[in-house]
């Protein structure tokens, strides 16, 4: 019997095969191409006692190298001097092989973060935008086929692998974001379309609820994130106006400020008790002392209906008008002037209010290690006071950046984010002032450290036997 | 060698039964100690909600007062059943509570104990100043139920000191005294009841124990209650005045601050707005005397007897505290306010299945608040209009419709008006800091 269906099942497998060449891309081909955009990128982050290795998966954006990251593959805490040995590694290649880079700094508008190979590790680098479509800003439809590259870990070689899926939605997150129905990209890798025209960038995963059974455990429900391969990927334009945004310095100034704090937005029942229709609206809880929303006139409880008069977007969820909010901010210079229109007591008005030159961040900030003390303390900038509910107008004592475990300062109680309002009875006016306080200390040889600290809005005194 | 036989058996004796004098004074002790059934309200979860629970207690007068704890009859009890040691019932009310050291005064009804000629024994007090660590207590209550229960143990520690802001339903406690620690057996169901000595005198009332952990019992000293309960007699509470120092002991830093040994207490920090703030006071500064009269804050165990020194005396008085900052020794003048708990009075919106709570001065504080204004959510109740609109525990109700809302009075006027006429409710609440609206909708 079997034999007799031999023919027939060699004949279907060989239309099959005729088939798949006439139709489908040679990804492959594609894949091999493409590589020349996709990096990974090694690098250590410098603590005071430490350093921490992390990896990261970038995409080459010009001919001069420049290699965009991922906000998160760079944690919020680490300062720009504390990046240090950038190794890119070429996907499939031996690990032993690898350029140097640098770090270029953050760009406030689009998160990114940037940095530039050597020039001897170049040559053989191709930017995304030569795969970019002849019009980038089309969208991706619904239903569209994608693919995109992951790579393996390092004691893989980071070698290259094909990822497939479709389009199963757009959304704005603002940004512009493609869903699609499972891991298209890894993280920072490209996404591309049947014709190999640069789509997107895999940006995360999409947060799925399971249901998990287990002989423990009955039908609990969780969140699977896929944290190699991401479904969700940034749009390639949004890609692409990274091309003209590389910072000129690590924090990505100029950064423009508008200076409130605590951006609600209104639920659609509270938008339609207000009157705002389909419209979205944003509370504003905080005006910042000294802000130019400030000067501009805003008040706290102000309702954000509109900024230079087109009505705030209807985005969902409701979180992210919020972030639209910022981005319109982040996306222009101080001394831009942006128009406001607001509800107050239902009234509308119009605010124009010019954007300033944002305070030094945290990261900004100036900090110093003291070894034997345990400690490290940075400046005081404007957010820390802020969020310590005091005036902003003064920015005195030091905050506790790090508290090394078992180390005087510790053990005598102090923690991060302490804030020292004294030390050794001398209250800090200034960072310089708490350095010179602290050095002595430290050289002095008496026998104690004590700080007056504040936490949570309470004063304490704490002292730190050193030991001589 | 025969006196150290006679000896230990003597001690035997002595610990295996209690003789004479001993017995008939623990006898009536035993008599005097009573089981305590309650229940009582609470606004949890947008409702108005009943619970009972079972407690200890001792009677200390002819009159029918009983001495329990706070944490086993508060201001929500709405029965209080007392069992008598002849295992008789009789009804009881509160006269009054004190959650900073965890006692309650009720009276046992009198006209039902004339009714029914009821008899009961008064138990009496021992000195509990006089204790000694390793000196044999007696607990007597309701463990688990198990009424007129007797456990034996020793004096662990007489001078404890321990805090916590939350430990009587909520509230506050611990801050104006100490402890008598003991390893008798305290169980759930022993609060309120007497910690004895052999001969039956009262030097603690139990209060609790440490759960997790073997024979760590915790008693409110006898000196401590006998003042609060004339107290709470009188005036039906206990009123303490403040002025809003945190202090802190000053063991190694004496040397630092140039002091002498055993002089002055530390101030670690100064309550915002408080009258310490008013006057001037900050935190690090060190507190030398009260009047002229030397306060030593040396160890932790020297500070409840300081605090409660200032909250003894009588509210807007004049204090002179003689401070010492840096170099300088300097006089300064508070006037003390009410102390007040971070719990505020509560209420229940039923129609919004909302439980609400006052924004009280120190729960501000604490929080960071601007002010007192507002009304704290403390609970709501899931698929009424205050959980489907989003309100949710910890939120400040700052506003409902254009009316500010400043107590819980304009909460429940704000719901009355919208039960005579439904229609939707627009609130601003803030949820830490930050300013978000509602529409409550019927």
């Amino acid at each position: 019997m079997i034999p007799q269906f031999r023919p027939l099942l060699a004949a279907t497998a060989a239309l099959l095969i005729s088939l798949g060449r006439a139709d489908l891309p040679d990804y492959p081909a594609m894949l091999e191409e493409r590589l020349a955009s996709v990096v990974a990128v090694e690098f250590a982050i410098e603590h005071e006692m430490d350093r921490t290795v992390n990896f990261a998966f970038g995409l080459v954006i010009d001919q001069a190298g420049t290699v965009i990251l991922e906000s998160g593959a760079i944690s919020d805490r680490a300062t720009p001097d504390q990046l240090v040995d950038f190794k890119v590694y070429r996907p499939g290649e031996p690990s032993t092989q690898y350029s140097r880079a640098e770090y270029i700094g953050q760009d406030g508008y689009t998160t990114w973060h940037f940095i530039r190979v050597a020039p001897e590790g170049r040559h053989r680098l191709r930017p995304i935008t030569d795969f970019a479509a002849a019009d980038p800003a089309r969208l991706p439809r619904m239903a569209e086929p994608v693919w995109g590259i992951g790579l393996r870990q390092k004691d893989e070689d980071f070698e290259p692998y094909f990822l497939q899926s479709r389009i199963s939605m757009i959304q704005r997150l603002p940004q512009l974001t493609g869903i699609a129905l499972q891991g298209v990209a890894g993280r920072g890798c490209p996404v591309f379309n049947a014709a190999g025209e640069f789509v997107g960038i895999g940006a995360s995963g999409f947060g799925q609820r399971m249901m998990i059974y287990s002989q423990r455990r009955r039908g609990e429900m969780s969140v699977l994130l896929n944290p190699d391969e991401a479904a969700g990927f940034r749009l390639a334009s949004e890609v692409l106006s990274a091309v003209g945004r590389i910072p000129t310095n690590p924090f990505g100034r100029p950064l423009p400020w508008f200076g409130i704090d605590g951006i609600d937005p209104v639920t659609p029942e509270v938008a339609e008790f207000l009157g705002l229709g389909s419209a979205a609206g944003l509370v504003v809880s905080e005006v910042l002392p000294g802000s130019p929303a400030e000067t501009g006139g805003l008040l706290p409880r102000d309702i954000i209906i509109a900024i230079d008069g087109r009505p705030l977007p209807r985005l969902k969820p409701d979180q992210v008008v919020a972030a639209h909010l910022m981005r319109e901010i982040l996306k222009r210079q101080p001394g831009d002037v942006i128009s406001f229109t607001i509800l107050r007591e239902q009234l509308e008005l119009e605010l124009p209010v010019e954007l300033g030159d944002a305070p030094k961040t945290p990261q900004e900030s100036e900090r110093r290690y003291f070894e034997d003390l345990g400690v490290t303390v940075r400046e005081t900038v404007f957010s820390d006071v802020v969020a310590r509910r005091e005036d902003p107008s003064v920015l005195s004592g030091v905050i506790v950046h790090f508290v090394k475990p078992s180390s005087p300062v510790d053990t005598a109680g102090v923690q991060g984010d302490d804030w020292v309002k004294e030390i050794n009875g001398t209250p800090v006016e200034s960072y310089a002032q708490a350095l010179e306080l602290l050095e002595e200390a430290e050289r002095s040889g008496r026998p104690e450290l004590v700080l007056l600290v504040s936490r949570g809005g309470e004063t304490a005194v704490m002292r730190a036997k050193i030991d001589s | 060698m025969t006196r150290l036989g006679l000896g230990g058996l003597a001690l035997l004796i002595g610990a295996g039964t209690l003789a004479g004098e001993t017995s008939r004074g623990f006898r009536q002790l035993l008599d005097a100690v009573v089981r305590i059934d309650v229940r009582e309200y609470a606004y949890e979860a947008g409702a108005k909600r009943f619970q009972s629970g079972v407690g200890s207690g001792v009677i200390v007068s002819a009159d029918g007062l009983i001495l329990t704890n706070a944490h086993v009859v508060g201001p929500r009890a709405v029965e209080i059943n007392v069992t008598l040691a002849n295992l008789e019932r009789v009804s009881a009310e509160l006269v009054g509570w004190d959650h900073w050291t965890d006692l309650a005064l009720l009276r046992l009804d009198p006209d039902e104990i004339a009714r029914k000629d009821h008899q009961f024994a008064v138990a009496r007090f021992g000195v509990s100043t006089r204790l000694e660590p390793g000196e044999t207590v007696y607990a007597v209550g309701t463990p688990h139920g198990l009424t007129r229960t007797v456990t034996r143990g020793i004096i662990s520690n007489p001078r404890r000191f321990f805090a916590d802001s939350r430990g009587v339903k909520g509230y506050e406690t611990g801050q104006f005294n100490t402890w008598l620690q003991t390893d008798a057996a305290i169980n759930p169901g022993n609060s309120g009841g007497p910690l004895v000595t052999a001969n039956g005198r009262i030097v603690g009332i139990n209060s609790r124990g440490y759960s997790g952990a073997d024979n760590l019992g915790f008693a409110i000293p006898s000196a401590t209650a006998k003042q609060v309960m004339e107290g709470l007699a009188r005036h039906g509470k206990i009123t303490r005045s403040y002025v809003g120092i945190v202090p802190g002991a000053l063991r190694d830093l004496e040397e630092f601050y140039e002091l002498e040994l055993n002089r002055g207490m530390l101030i670690n920090s100064v309550d915002p707005g408080s009258p310490a703030a008013e006057a001037g006071l900050r935190g690090g500064d060190i507190l030398l005397a009260i009047d002229g009269v030397p306060v030593d804050g040396r160890f932790p165990e020297q500070l409840p007897p300081i605090k409660h020194l200032i909250a003894s005396r009588p509210l807007g008085s004049e204090l002179i505290f003689s401070i010492k900052r840096s170099d300088t020794t300097q006089d300064y003048r508070l006037v003390t306010e009410e102390l007040v708990s971070r719990v505020g009075d509560e209420s229940v919106v039923e129609v919004w299945g909302l439980s609400i709570r006052e924004v009280s001065r120190p729960y501000a504080r604490e929080n960071q608040l601007p002010n007192e204004d507002g009304v704290l959510v403390i609970g709501v109740q899931r698929g009424f209009p205050a959980a489907v609109a989003g309100l949710s525990t910890g939120d400040v109700i700052t506003k409902i419709n254009d009316r500010p809302i400043r107590t819980i009075i304009d909460v429940v006027q704000a719901a009355e008006n919208y039960q005579e006429a439904p229609q939707q409710v627009l609130v601003e609440a803030r949820r830490k800091f930050r300013v978000s609206l509602y529409v409550l909708k019927p």
